[in-house]
């Protein structure tokens, strides 16, 4: 049905065509909605590589192979762990459902967790265009990449202290933990139902991510349209409300770790060092769209320490490299 | 199965799917039609159209499964989170469907502030440096003019260059009556993160001939801008105003 209204919409006559493209609406209806379609047809295929690549995780490698291979000790576990998105470049909306995979196939919570956070900015892709971007000049790419690991291993070790992980997930989540660790492998061997649990893992992911993808990009949408940029601009040359401006900004824009730094690199002349690197660490763990997608597997209130941990952490190292650096 | 079980299982076992379904013909569709970089940035094309044809062969295995599904505990969260979901799922799906798809509007440059961002890279200046090197100052595009008056305001550097640039109207902040920008959006990723870059043209009383969002192509010399109020030191006093299409690629990288 899909298929056919726009196939029909494609194929209709010129006249319908000429009807509809008289057809507009506000300006800010307008915006607001290219805004959020245009998040959506960015993300999406991040988050099928994501579904795709925790399908590989849970049905195609032999069940807990990763956690076996890693170091026993659990700092130099969740250390490795975040260095596991160099390996995986999927992009932070990808990563929630490589994450979930990750938690069904034997990393506990926190594992999980420091995996969510490391792997948006320890990945290739995200190193690169950093460093393409700024090369070495005031020591932006070594703040970023530091503070990401550092900030990742910090979360990682104070939830792996929470006496109760199951507790941090939603319910329906903590479920499927519990399903996938004990049983549902039993035709791992059968290649048949191999492509058939791949189908499955598709539905349930989609089925969790994809309304959580929508609420997220009307969210980031209506906020770009109707918070004015000019309040924050206004505090770019300040040491600390460069830092707070400059996060605020990455919690609304919601752009793509794997290339924010192209897009922070315009306001170089505007803010402080301090701020663009609030910007690039704080935007790549938190922001609008990646709460709505993040809910779908952690309880708000985890959500909210997440956030709180994550957003002082990356004030301190902008307000670092304004004051020291 | 009563009603509230029946609605859980129909959501858990088909919303991901359809919402894949929606999301992955929309995107092949305005990949076909050559509309898909009102959007995105071009670097993502042949991924995101490589995606959405794997996306395509699952959703297609999705409807194909017929072994029976077994629905999870769904909690309140999860089924608000459904509602909301389908109800923008239509609320987006209509539109696409309705409104032809479009740039963002002058609207969107305002709240943005024009020339507050976009540009100011080394490379941005160095090519700018290059174009007007050729002394074909009409080759110049509104990027490498934006750059060249971020680098330089001083009249005389630009005394005996013709700018032609092409873009939409939007008015200047500080004094609309007088002054509008031919502007256009620097895309990085994808539509968010546009930002909003233009040159400005001094016309007294311009909302008389034309519209904000209207696109236009300027033929004229940069001069001290007569407004006092203006935003930016120098304007372009137009010789030539003439109305254009909106470019197929109306976003600059």
């Amino acid at each position: 049905m899909v298929l056919a209204v726009f196939l029909l919409r494609a194929l209709s006559p010129a006249f319908v065509n000429e009807q509809l493209s008289d057809f507009s609406l506000p300006d800010r209806v307008q915006d607001t909605l290219t805004l959020a379609i245009s998040v959506i047809i960015e993300s999406v295929p991040f988050v099928f590589l994501g579904i795709l690549l925790s399908a590989v995780v849970q049905v195609w490698l032999p069940h807990g192979v990763l956690a076996r291979h890693l170091p026993r000790n659990p700092i130099l576990r969740r250390a490795s762990i975040s260095l596991l998105g160099m390996f995986f470049p999927v992009c932070e909306c990808g990563n929630v459902p490589l994450a979930r995979g990750f938690m069904v196939g034997g990393f506990t919570v926190s594992e999980s967790i420091t995996f969510l956070l490391a792997a948006p900015i320890l990945n290739p892709i995200t190193i690169i265009t950093t460093h393409q971007a700024f090369g070495w000049d005031g020591h932006i790419l070594v703040a970023r990449l530091l503070g990401g690991f550092l900030i990742a291993n910090v979360v990682g070790w104070l939830f792996s202290k929470h006496p109760d992980p199951q507790s941090l997930l939603t319910s329906r989540f903590a479920v499927a933990c519990a399903v996938g660790s004990t049983g549902g492998r039993e035709h791992a061997h059968d290649r048949e139902s191999r492509f058939s649990r791949t189908t499955e893992i598709f539905i349930r992911e989609t089925s969790v991510i994809m309304p959580a993808l929508f609420i997220g990009s009307a969210v980031a949408a209506l906020t770009q349209v109707f918070v004015p940029r000019s309040v924050l601009l206004a505090l770019g040359s300040n040491p600390v409300w460069s830092v707070l401006a400059m996060m605020a900004l990455a919690f609304i824009v919601a752009v793509c770790s794997n290339v924010d730094a192209f897009f922070v690199l315009s306001f170089g002349s505007t803010f402080l060092p301090g701020g663009i690197v609030a910007f690039l660490v704080f935007g790549a763990l938190v922001d609008v769209k990646m709460l709505a997608l993040m809910r779908t597997t952690f309880t708000s209130r985890t959500l909210l320490q997440i956030t709180v941990v994550v957003g002082l952490m990356s004030a301190a190292l902008g307000l670092l490299v304004n004051y020291v650096a | 199965m009563p009603p509230a079980a029946a609605l859980r299982y129909w959501a858990e076992r088909w919303q991901g799917v359809v919402l894949s379904l929606v999301v992955v013909v929309a995107t092949l569709w305005l990949g076909l039609s050559g509309q898909l970089g009102l959007y995105i940035h071009p670097r993502y094309f042949v991924f995101t159209m490589a995606m959405a044809v794997i996306g395509l062969v699952l959703v297609a295995a999705g409807f194909a499964r017929r072994r029976v599904f077994e629905a999870e505990h769904t909690g309140r969260f999860e089924t608000a989170l459904t509602g909301v979901g389908v109800v923008l799922l239509l609320v987006m799906g209509v539109a696409m469907v309705i409104v032809p798809p479009t740039t963002l509007s002058s609207a969107t440059a305002t709240q943005r502030e024009v020339n507050s961002g976009g540009l100011g890279t080394d490379d941005d200046a160095e090519q700018a440096a290059t174009l007007i090197g050729t002394g074909d100052f009409e080759q110049l595009s509104v990027r490498e003019w934006v750059s060249l008056l971020a680098q330089s305001s001083d009249p005389a550097f630009y005394a005996d260059k013709t700018a032609r640039v092409i873009g939409f109207v939007t008015p200047d902040a500080q004094d609309p009556d007088n002054v509008f920008y031919v502007a256009r959006f620097v895309v990085t990723c994808c539509a968010v993160d546009a930002q909003p870059i233009g040159v400005p043209i001094y016309l007294p009383d311009w909302q008389a001939e034309y519209e904000v969002d209207d696109w236009v192509q300027v033929t004229g010399r940069f001069d001290q801008s007569v407004s006092a109020a203006a935003s930016d030191p120098l304007a372009i006093t137009p010789i030539e105003i003439l109305d254009v299409d909106q470019p197929n690629d109306p976003y600059v990288y």
